[in-house]
């Protein structure tokens, strides 16, 4: 048995971004008080390198290290800066509203930067065991961050619940793991794929399957294991909300393509039903469930129900157009979603969370600027053409299409239909219904800067959305 | 200027100026009106252009990459057709700003007007000039989006607002409807350009999803063109300022619908569907409209529910599938935007300069505004179809194509009967409007003094009106080309034959026109004394509402029947979440094993030992007691916990593993004390749960044990199931062959924990370290709940009775009552410490090392503790877990630079052997001071967890309430 020196190299972003929240620990314990400026900055600052190591290390790399657990590729490579750079955004919405609230300290972008570090590993798992390692790393900054507030009971509550289910579906995750495993007997991705492509121990790899679709449902909250997402949306604050909803999806889309599709792609026949299944329900509880909300965070909990239902569809279609509309789908919904959150955040103040779908009314009269932003943004998530939520659609419809599947394509219009109504009545509260109290917005510039870029990101996506359409494409293509 | 920049510049320039409008400030009303007038101006003279371009069937392109990775380009296209609604587009927008340049008072803020209005009109432009789908529909829902803003212009109206909502909602679904179908179009073209999509109608008619995209299509186009059944959202959109209305609903928005079925003719008609979905809905509308206008108070809703009308025959004509009737429809979209743009303006200034906008309050206006009135009359009087006006020569090529049979039915019979009406119909809406408003006494108590208007905000209607005129005298002249290049655009080269002339000689048509006008002012004669009087809405119809039809039924299936779907599936309720979960998980598990056989090896297992099998069944009964137990009696259920934790350690030594089986009992000793000091601060046990007496309660209870013995026992199959496979070639074997030789031990375990894997190792006690600082940094600042703070029920009694002896002497009550065992531990710890030692030293070779070693030294030292109480201990042993942690820490890590020394990488061991004394031939691998590192950490990290945990209990009585109650000294310190 020979040692043999792994390329150290090759996975440099994660390594970066672990060195740096080691440093960042240590920083933030003797820099405290000051708002732990130093700490979100050196996050903020870490997250853009990390972005940038992984588009200098990995794009046009195929390669494996660490015995062939860690790989290195272009699909890693744009998810891994989808994460950091939504995650970026999704922090420089935190800090405005943590420090409001007396909550701002170094743990929090601490936890998130971590959360971003088992994403990245997920993101580049080639093996059974990178896959579960990135995951629970994700999930356990996650359980402490939703559960950040601890004053907060329903707060609590929800981190508690979320914690059970997902250690079940955790457990699941794993169950079918070790199935696959035992079928196998390899936890090489690459060679799962070759003992499922020959097709020999049907039986043992359908349970494992059926397992990892539980798990990997899960940890997009679709339908039915979406259960923990209204409740987290709600409980959690809303930075945290923003968190949850925005880079973990990305991160789910890993799970899915390496795990279902890299490892058991050959099995597309069998977990495309229950896919199906997953997806339709997906839309119809989301769409159905989100138009009766009264709270916004829980109405876009629901939402996100329903467009993983959409992001579903590109997995359903198993081409290769079609993993990479879901990717497109997700990259871009967590930017909408976050924008969305972003305007409850400006909205908010001390003791007003303003996570009531009223609490946007007469937002036209306080600023007419950001009114537009939520406009675009609510119509970007309903997929009004124009809009980069449209293109998400699109592909992902294609995709389907493409495989003779109209009639899914018609169930999800109808649905992205019935969608709409709670979207424009969102709109509708902003512009057409008033509020007593006009009183102007007291978000900070920084805030305010930060919220427009995301409304003008999505704008100049939505006119001019084919490179990232290209990245998906080609990161799919290897 | 080449084509390719006409049309850009066409496209651009009104989204230039309308972001240049929005920047201005809110006063500058004549510049806003400059700056429009100007940029509809150039688009206009751009657009005239065009017209040399497009003739004879001539298309302009221009053609940009947008999306390669699609295979979607950003195409402008001008044809005829195209460039006749590009030339109303532009023509009818310039007119209107000029009038709303009056129109709107200085309070409203006029550039947000004229942003939104030239945004739409870009929108508007798009629309039209779009040379694939894509870019169509994303147009068509910009239209949308401006409208309702400029429809909710004054949205301080609640009217505004509702009017606003209810047509972005109908429009924007329909345009959702609309973008399924080109999807799909464009799926069976295989193309979304518009020229090849125009001409594929072959194929499109013939393909088997041809029906599901016409009528997702035409949910798209009758929506916006306010078709039946979708009419309603067009009058209650008439609350916006009239400028508004004389554009959206006259040229533009409105005529989008028809412009798209007009556009997609040569593509989708000429079927049955077609006929029957576009010409029926087309008719109802028509005749429809038509009625409802008669019954309308308002000048504005009579013109609305006209619109209505008059697309409603649009509809009809396209729909009719002959070539014929598209010229006709066509020609009548020209026509009925010139006279009804005229007449809103007119409305608009009658509304203007009275202050209202309700014919029964109206009349006799003539002598006020008589030019004015001269122009609405004429304007009129082409809606109604009078000869010598524009409106008399589409509608005379109507009620010829009505003649005309088709396929004999009885529709088609019918069809020249419902013409006839429907035209009643119009003219005695028309006859309304004019005779009502003009003529009559003069009206008393308006808001304003009635006058003419400004000669400029009357000057769009002059113009208009002539062009009604001119148009309907000498039509050949005039209109004739544009429509022969329109048409010639959608039909293509074979162009029917069709004649302009006003006189055609006294034909059926004629006759129905003579019989429109009369009849429709007899209707009107009749109705009249009923009308004024009357209220808003035709008789019976009046109280069939569709907006309210519409709201309610929004309303109940958006909130009502998705509210009662969420009470019924939705719950916030964590164990039915669970529920749902796992019974999920083993549905789909059930349905992956459906139709086919688990393969379970029977052979690879041995026989069932009868011992064994008893063994199982405690730890098994255990475990379930412990689950049953945990909500009601946390001791009652650790104590089981523990009992199947035994049996776990039992069942290792069963299977011959005695270096687990040793751990086990070891980590599950230090565990359940452990837990037992965390239960301390938790309720001991739950008051106040249902006992499970109500029937419900029970059966969820016995369905949710059948769930888990089902999920259970599955799991438990599938386990032994992929157990029994052959297992894969591990790296077990290389270990036992590898094990003497190269780590020089024969306990093959400690050989890999402290050598083959020793940087594991390492990572683990660091970790474990860590683990146990962070225990104590979080109990050094633990504040139990104030209900777990008293000392324990059993105690506080028995020191009450201690206190207060009732017969006893002072002196006699006992206070040891742990003496013996104190004494014992205090002899028994050295004695535990050497085994440790024991463990420790003989781990390389037999079962034991640093890891068991160190849990067995912090067991004594927890006995120690037990037995001997906090303060006695600890007056006598100063234990400084922290310390040992380091140490341990510095040791293992040592060990491992230690090898650097001798040039070997991190971590290489060196094994020897020496003859001790006593113990006899001993392992003296590096190794052993490696195990030696985890030794010490672990007894470091175990007892500042401990100790962390046991503090607790002094801090507690440190209290105040503790303080107030009697507090003998603590067992063992005397």
């Amino acid at each position: 048995m020979t040692f043999e020196m792994p390329d150290f190299l090759l996975a440099l972003p994660e390594i970066w971004v672990l060195s740096m929240a080691c440093l960042v620990l240590v920083v933030d314990l003797f820099a405290r008080g000051r708002e732990s400026a130093l700490a979100f900055h050196l996050v903020q600052f870490t997250l853009l390198a990390a972005a940038w190591l992984s588009i200098e290390t990995q794009w046009g790399v195929t390669a494996t290290t660490f015995s062939g657990t860690y790989v290195a590729d272009k699909f890693a490579c744009l998810l891994k800066v989808a994460i950091c750079l939504l995650t970026f955004l999704v922090f420089a919405y935190s800090r405005d509203y943590l420090r409001k609230r007396d909550l701002l300290s170094g743990d929090f972008f601490l936890l998130g930067l971590l959360g971003v570090l088992g994403m990245m590993i997920m993101a580049s798992a080639h093996s059974l065991l990178t896959v579960y390692l990135g995951l629970e790393l994700v999930e356990l900054c996650l359980f402490a961050m939703v559960a950040y507030d601890r004053e907060n009971r329903v707060g609590s509550e929800a981190a508690m619940k979320y914690f059970v289910l997902a250690a079940l579906s955790s457990g699941m995750l794993l169950y079918g793991m070790s199935m696959v495993y035992g079928a196998a007997q390899s936890l090489d991705l690459a060679q799962i794929a070759a003992i499922a492509a020959n097709g020999e121990s049907g039986l043992l790899l359908a349970f494992g399957l059926t397992f990892i679709l539980v798990g990997v449902a899960f940890k997009f909250g679709a339908v039915p294991f979406h259960m923990w997402i209204p409740d987290v949306y709600q409980g959690a604050l809303t930075p945290v909300t923003v968190y949850v909803g925005t880079a973990p999806k990305i991160a789910a889309v890993a799970l899915f393509v390496r795990l279902l599709v890299d490892g058991l792609g050959a099995l597309h026949d069998q977990w495309q039903v229950m896919a199906t299944i997953i997806a339709v329900g997906s839309l119809a509880v989301g769409n159905l469930f989100a138009l009766v909300q009264t709270n916004i965070k829980r109405m876009l909990g629901y939402s996100t129900i329903a467009h993983v239902g959409f992001l579903f569809l590109g997995f359903i279609a198993g081409t290769e157009e079609g993993y990479s509309a879901a990717l497109f789908y997700a990259i871009t919904y967590g930017l909408m979603a976050a924008g969305a959150f972003g305007v409850v955040i400006l909205l908010s103040r001390r003791g007003f969370e303003a996570d009531l779908i009223e609490d946007m009314k007469g937002l036209n009269d306080r600023h007419s600027g950001f009114a537009v932003v939520m406009l675009i943004l609510m119509f970007s998530l309903t997929g009004v053409p124009g809009t980069v939520g449209f293109y998400a659609k699109w592909l992902v419809l294609k995709a389907v299409i493409d495989v003779n599947m109209v009639w899914l394509a018609v169930v999800a219009v109808i649905f992205a239909v019935i969608g709409a109504f709670y979207y424009l009545r969102v709109v509708r509260m902003v512009y057409f219904d008033r509020r007593s109290d006009g009183e102007p917005l007291e978000a900070s510039t920084g805030l305010r800067i930060v919220l427009a870029g995301n409304g003008l990101a999505v704008l100049v996506l939505g006119i001019f959305p084919d490179s990232l359409i290209m990245a998906c494409k080609v990161a799919l293509a290897g | 200027m080449s084509n390719a920049t006409l049309l850009i510049s066409l496209t651009i320039l009104p989204f230039a100026g309308s972001l240049v409008a929005a920047f201005l400030p809110a006063n500058a009303r004549n510049i806003e009106a400059w700056l429009s007038g100007l940029i509809a101006l150039s688009a206009l003279i751009l657009t005239t252009a065009c017209y040399w371009s497009v003739t004879a069937g001539g298309v302009m392109r221009y053609e940009a990459q947008w999306l390669p990775t699609l295979g979607l380009n950003f195409i402008l296209r001008m044809d005829g057709f195209a460039w006749l609604f590009a030339m109303l587009v532009t023509g009818i927008g310039l007119l209107v700003v000029l009038y709303a340049r009056y129109y709107m008072s200085p309070q409203d803020p006029v550039p947000r007007f004229f942003s939104f209005f030239l945004a739409f009109m870009g929108a508007m432009l798009g629309v039209v000039l779009a040379g694939n789908l894509i870019q169509l529909v994303f147009f068509w829902e910009l239209t949308g989006l401006f409208s309702f803003l400029l429809i909710g212009y004054w949205h301080h109206r609640a009217g505004a607002r509702d009017g606003a909502r209810m047509a972005l909602t109908v429009t924007a679904t329909g345009g959702l409807c609309l973008l399924a179908g080109m999807l799909i179009l464009g799926h069976v073209v295989g193309s979304y350009d518009l020229d090849e999509v125009l001409a594929a109608g072959e194929l499109i008619r013939s393909h088997a999803l041809y029906l599901p995209a016409l009528i997702l299509i035409l949910l798209g186009a009758l929506t916006k063109s306010a078709q039946f059944p979708f009419h309603f959202w067009l009058p209650q959109a008439m609350v916006a300022p009239t400028p508004v209305s004389a554009y959206l609903h006259s040229a533009t928005l409105v005529k989008a619908g028809v412009f798209l079925l007009a556009r997609l003719w040569p593509a989708l008609a000429g079927t049955d569907a077609w006929l029957w979905i576009v010409g029926m809905s087309g008719l109802v509308t028509f005749v429809l409209g038509a009625y409802l206008a008669i019954f309308q108070q308002d000048l504005k809703g009579l013109l609305a529910y006209s619109t209505i009308s008059h697309l409603g025959l649009i509809t009809l004509l396209l729909g009719l599938n002959t070539p014929l009737a598209a010229v006709a429809g066509i020609f009548h979209i020209i026509n009925h935007a010139t006279f009804k743009a005229s007449l809103f303006m007119g409305a608009g200034i009658i509304d203007h300069e009275t202050g209202t906008r309700d014919i029964r309050r109206l009349s006799g206006l003539y002598r006020f505004m008589p030019i004015t009135a001269t122009l609405a009359m004429v304007a009129a009087a082409a809606m109604a179809g009078v000869p010598l006006l524009n409106g008399f020569l589409s509608k005379e090529m109507f009620f010829a194509e009505t003649i005309a049979a088709h396929d004999g039915s009885l529709v088609d019979q019918t069809l020249p009967l419902v013409a006839t009406l429907a035209g009643m119909f119009s003219v005695a809406y028309s006859l309304r409007f004019i005779h009502e408003t003009f003529f009559g006494p003069p009206a008393v108590a308006l808001p304003r003094v009635p006058h003419e208007p400004p000669r400029w905000m009357r000057f769009p209607v002059e113009l208009l009106v002539v062009a009604c005129l001119v148009v309907g005298i000498i039509p050949e002249l005039t209109v004739g080309p544009v429509l022969e290049t329109a048409a010639y655009a959608v039909l293509g080269p074979a162009l029917p034959q069709y004649n302009l002339a006003v006189w055609h000689g006294f034909t059926l048509p004629l006759l129905m026109s003579v019989a429109a006008l009369l009849g429709g002012a007899l209707i009107y004669r009749l109705l009249r004394e009923h009308l004024l009087g009357g209220v808003e809405g035709p008789p019976l119809w009046r109280h069939l509402k569709s907006q309210h039809i519409f709201e309610r039924v929004l309303v109940t299936v958006s909130w009502r029947w998705a509210g009662a779907l969420k009470n019924l599936l939705g719950t916030r309720h964590l164990q039915v979440q669970l529920r749902l979960l796992v019974g999920t998980a083993l549905i789909a598990a059930l349905w992956s094993l459906y139709g086919r056989e688990l393969a379970v090896d029977h052979t690879a297992s041995p026989a069932l030992d009868p011992a064994f099998a008893l063994l199982w069944t405690v730890g098994a009964t255990c475990a379930v007691g412990a689950a049953c137990l945990a909500k009601y009696h946390r001791l009652a259920a650790l104590i089981l916990v523990g009992g199947a934790g035994l049996v776990t350690s039992i069942t290792f030594v069963w299977l011959s593993a005695p270096d687990l089986a040793l751990t086990q009992l070891l980590v599950e000793i230090v565990t359940t004390v452990l837990i037992l000091l965390g239960l301390r601060w938790l309720p001991k046990r739950i008051e106040g749960i249902d006992s499970g007496a109500r029937l419900r309660i029970r059966a969820r209870r016995l369905g949710d044990l059948a769930l888990a013995l089902v999920a259970g026992s599955g799991l438990s199959l599938l386990a032994y199931a992929v157990m029994s496979r052959p297992a894969p070639s591990s790296i077990s074997r290389f270990f036992l062959e590898h094990a003497y030789t190269e780590g020089g031990g024969t306990n093959v375990v400690n050989v890999i924990l402290v050598d083959f894997r020793g940087f594991d190792t390492l990572g683990e006690i660091t970790v474990l370290g860590i683990v146990a600082l962070a225990v104590y940094a979080l109990l050094r600042r633990f504040r139990p709940a104030s209900d777990s703070i008293d000392i324990p029920e059993q105690q506080r009694l028995q020191n009450a009775r201690d206190a207060a002896p009732p017969l006893r002497p002072p002196g006699t009550t006992l206070t040891d009552y742990l003496a013996i065992p104190a004494v014992i531990m205090q002899l028994m710890f050295p004695f535990i410490g050497v085994l440790a030692m024991f463990l420790l030293i003989r781990g390389h070779n037999l079962p034991g090392g640093g890891f068991i070693a160190g849990i067995t030294m912090t067991v004594g030292l927890l006995l120690l503790y037990i037995a001997g109480g906090i303060r006695w201990v600890e007056a006598r042993l100063h234990v400084r877990p922290v310390r040992w942690i380091a140490m341990g820490l510095l040791l293992a890590a040592g060990t491992g630079v230690g090898a650097w020394l001798f040039s070997y990488p991190f971590l290489t061991s060196y094994a020897a052997h020496a003859e001790l004394p006593v113990i006899g031939r001993a392992p003296l691998a590096s190794a052993l001071l490696f195990d030696l590192g985890v030794f010490v950490l672990v007894v470091g990290a175990m007892a500042l967890i401990l100790l962390a945990l046991a503090h607790q209990s002094i801090r507690s009585h440190r209290t105040p309430s503790a303080k107030a109650t009697v507090t003998p000294p603590s067992a063992g310190e005397t």
